[in-house]
């Protein structure tokens, strides 16, 4: 099942995300809980202490690849099977599941 | 980190929960068509309901399978009235009523996660109940 969870802000969306990965987990499934919002905040649902989840780092340049977004231009693809970039990028947040907070570090100073 | 993403939800064997963008305007094509099942969360006012009616069009348009609308929040009877009669007008389904929770707000001011705070707390029995009611398909 690939679930999104998706609401107005402050609607409890990132609440019930996170407390149904980790039911998901609970219940033996491998889960992996993404967090897309600008404001990340699923960590702390997830019960990872507060500070610790962190953006993806720089992802090295060989694991994405340039490819015709059929509109003219081009995006930037995942060259690499989704499990190796788990295993590299994802934090573990608990038995079967794991976390990958997907925005850049800010250029400008942290927000 | 689109193509990230997608390349994420829709290669990977695990089940997926992604936490999106507000609004669901940032949710791509190309993510969308891996996603089988989006939840939407609506509190039982009309601002979050029309936010949530304009979500559930753009999710259609995205062509996405299943889109289940999840009340939040519920305070009574009257609440939960309005939230089901606002799915029905739209023909969309609910996937899960979730009661207001103080330990929800508890556990926000103290940066832990309710299931944590507060494991028996009833916004947590709802989502398990929410969890019970997804298909239970292959992930």
């Amino acid at each position: 099942m690939k679930i999104a969870v998706g609401g107005k802000g402050g609607s409890g969306k990132t609440t019930v995300a996170g407390t149904l990965a980790r039911v998901l987990a609970e219940r033996g499934q491998q889960v992996v809980a993404l967090d897309d919002d600008s404001n990340p905040n699923l960590a702390v649902t997830l019960g990872l202490p507060h500070g610790q989840a962190a953006s993806l780092p720089a992802i090295p340049r060989d694991w994405l690849e340039e490819k015709p977004d059929g509109e003219g231009g081009t995006r930037l693809e995942l060259k690499v099977p989704a499990e190796d970039f788990i295993d590299r990028f994802g934090q573990p947040a608990g038995q079967n599941l794991t976390l990958l907070v997907m925005g850049q570090p800010s250029h400008g100073g942290s927000g | 980190m689109r193509g990230v993403l997608r390349g994420l939800v829709s290669t990977t064997s695990r089940m997926t929960v992604v936490d999106l963008e507000a609004g669901l305007e940032h949710l791509s094509r190309g993510t969308a068509r891996h996603v089988d099942t989006l939840l939407l969360i609506a509190e039982p006012y009309f601002k979050s309901l029309e936010a949530a009616q304009r979500s559930f069009t753009l999710a259609k348009d995205l062509g996405i399978g299943q889109i289940y609308m999840v009340a939040n929040k519920i305070r009574s009877p009257r609440d939960e009235d309005t939230v089901r009669e606002f799915a029905g007008r739209h023909t969309v389904g609910i996937a899960g009523v979730i009661p207001y929770d103080p330990a929800v707000l508890e556990a926000d001011e103290r940066g832990t996660a309710v299931m944590d705070q507060r494991p028996e707390a009833t916004s947590v029995a709802a989502i398990r109940r929410l969890a019970d009611h997804l298909p239970t398909t292959a992930a």
